[in-house]
């Protein structure tokens, strides 16, 4: 394993910025490369957690380097600065990382960082970026997978997540990583994960599947454990349940339930008198993989996904 | 005049989030006259557009008579972020002007935004005023998506601003208020003035005028006050130099905002506070008007810190 310098930034008062790539040189040159990019962003946790996690195991539990086939470079960070603060985007002025690719190295400083990354990463078979939700909700780990002509979805199969969310492309995704690296060639596909921001029995999950995504596409002979047969999911499988008031969100069903149709999967409280306001019932059978996150709820915000049993 | 709301929200804590928006009427109908809207506040860490929408209702106020079409204002639209200095949608983190056309069963910056859209629409004329952001300083300037700008360029001119610039159209960009509008057949023009989280008086009066220029000439307004304004230089004509720090530190500028410039005239310098040194000093790139100045001084490598509008390079 060698480290490989991805950029440094000076900063008026802070130390400066280096991010750096690790790079494992595959045995087989005949082998698939992939690049994996981690935290864009600062606030949660899972894509640092998962891409550090990945760099250990690959240094540490793969005895024989001979069984790393294939060129492997993991970026965990590009937004030390953001991360260390808590801030969740670049901490000058709160541009989101992941809203500037290709990049132009002429450009603000955040497309300048885009496009050193995106230099770096360029030419690879294979692609991941570990993002984080958008929204206020926290859900099960998933692929998702933009509609844009040059999406893979039996390679994103690979990675064994229950969940592919395969999705219609908008106007502002036409400047994500994921859209770009696909664009130039590589066979990208971003993770999900859960906006956590403390660990917990169910964190090794992303990894797991980062592994597995290796070990299926022959970057790596390591005997693991096995995956789910993902299943591809697009808007029409996804109930979307909404709460008329706002108040305090006690989800009374954790992400991942098997819910069964008139079920009381949640309830919302008057958030100054506390009495019940509004229960929320699941309009199907289905399972749970997604709920609001903060315990005080958006009037008309949705408070759940579920995917239908169909 | 009457206050209206167009969007509201229970939050969770004992408060509503309403978006108001006032309309002007004539006092008696006028068949087929016009609609305006003049939009401000989308990004809450910018107030100028709210010091022109004050002015403009104190004028229609003071001048009923003269009302002959509607006016609806909307001065804070992200009224979270407004009364919170925050650019995004609180919460969310989110931009509003990304997040257009928005719908009803989307988050709730895509339900504001969706509301937003639906009531401005069907306005003959729309004008969402920006003032840049709190990190660079802009003259009165309209931007203007080559797409549509066969209808908005006419209306451009007659608003008393100094610079219409004309941009290629970018995908990314139709998450955006003007081109939700535009599409839905509304001429809708951006204005850019002034820099965030402040007030700049003079181009509050200047962009004024120019929108009861706008008012009169569409017959909106019908009144014997007469409405100077200038002649906008355009991107048409020219071309835009940008100059972006080289490197990280405390940026010091050497000019005025707005100065007429020569190449390699001394835009500034980047300094280091804690050793005393001049790391990098910067030169114009180009003769031209410099109508962007950078206001906040800490900058990184990339940092945008001036833009400069000088007249082609070809002679021909
Ligand atoms: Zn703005």
């Amino acid at each position: 394993m060698k480290k490989i310098e991805i950029f440094k930034l000076t900063s008026l008062n802070r130390e400066p910025l280096l991010v750096e790539g690790y790079l494992f040189e595959g045995s087989d040159p005949e082998a698939p490369s992939v690049a994996i990019v981690g935290a864009m962003e600062g606030k949660t946790i899972l894509p640092l957690y998962s891409a550090s996690k990945l760099i250990d195991f690959l240094k540490n539990s793969i005895s024989d380097s001979k069984k790393i086939l294939g060129n492997i470079l993991i970026i965990p960070s590009i937004n030390h600065y953001a991360l260390n603060i808590n801030e969740r985007f670049w901490p000058l002025d709160k541009t989101n990382l992941n809203m500037m690719f290709p990049g132009y190295d002429k450009g603000e400083t955040t497309q300048r960082i885009a496009k050193k990354v995106f230099d770096a990463i360029e030419g690879y078979t294979h692609g991941i970026i570990l993002e984080t939700r958008e929204d206020l909700s926290t859900c099960m780990p998933y692929v998702k997978e933009f509609k844009s002509g040059f999406e893979d979805l039996e390679d994103a199969k690979k990675f064994g997540l229950k969940i592919i969310h395969y999705k219609a492309l908008r106007p502002t995704d036409t400047v994500s990583l994921q859209y770009n690296w696909q664009l130039w060639g590589t066979k990208a596909h971003s993770i999900v994960c859960p906006g956590e921001t403390e660990l917990n029995e169910n964190s090794d999950e992303i990894f797991e599947s980062l592994v597995n995504y290796l070990n299926k596409n022959n970057i790596i002979k390591h005997k693991f454990l096995s995956a789910y047969e993902s299943a591809i999911i697009t808007s029409e499988d996804i109930e979307i349940i909404k709460t008329p008031k706002s108040g305090i969100f006690i989800p009374t069903k954790k992400i991942g339930t098997q819910v069964i149709e008139d079920e009381i999967i949640g309830k919302v409280l008057h958030s100054l008198e506390g009495k019940v306001i509004h229960k929320i019932i699941a309009p199907c059978n289905g399972v749970i993989t997604c709920s609001y996150k903060n315990a005080l709820i958006l009037e008309n915000a949705v408070a759940f996904r579920i995917i239908k049993n169909s | 005049m009457q206050i209206m709301e167009i969007f509201s929200s229970k939050l969770p804590v004992g408060e509503n989030l309403v978006i108001k928006k006032s309309r002007f009427e004539p006092l008696a109908k006028h068949d087929g006259s016009k609609r305006i809207s003049i939009v401000s506040g989308i990004h809450g860490d910018e107030l100028e557009g709210q010091y022109v929408t004050y002015l403009l209702a104190s004028w229609l106020k003071a001048n009923p008579n003269a009302i002959r079409g509607i006016i609806d204002i909307y001065p804070g639209v992200n009224a979270l972020g407004i009364d919170s200095i925050t650019r995004g949608f609180p919460l969310y983190e989110v931009d509003l002007n990304r997040v257009f056309p928005g719908g009803e069963d989307e988050f709730l910056p895509g339900q504001l935004v969706h509301a937003l859209a639906l009531d401005v629409k069907g306005s003959d004329i729309a004008i969402d005023i920006h003032s840049s952001n709190i990190f660079l300083r802009e003259i009165p300037q309209i931007r203007i998506n080559k797409e549509f700008s066969n209808a908005t360029l006419p209306l451009a001119k007659e608003l008393n601003c100094d610079f219409i610039w004309i941009h290629d159209a970018v995908t990314v960009l139709e998450a955006t208020f003007s081109h939700t509008l535009n599409t839905l057949g509304t001429k809708t023009l951006v204005v850019e003035m002034g820099v965030g989280m402040r007030l700049t008086k003079e181009y509050g009066f200047q962009l004024l005028t120019g929108i009861l220029n706008l008012m009169k000439k569409e017959g909106i307004i019908e009144t014997d006050e007469a409405f100077e304004v200038r002649e906008p230089f355009s991107s048409e004509v020219g071309d835009v130099f940008y100059l972006n720090s080289p490197t990280s530190g405390l940026f010091v500028p050497a000019l005025s905002h707005c100065d007429i410039i020569k190449q390699d005239d001394k835009i500034g310098d980047i300094v280091n506070p804690l050793t005393g040194e001049i790391i990098e000093t910067l030169f114009a790139p180009h003769d031209g008007i410099l109508f962007t100045l950078r206001e906040y001084p800490v900058v990184y490598e990339g940092s945008l810190i001036a833009r400069i509008f000088g007249g082609s390079d070809e002679k021909n």
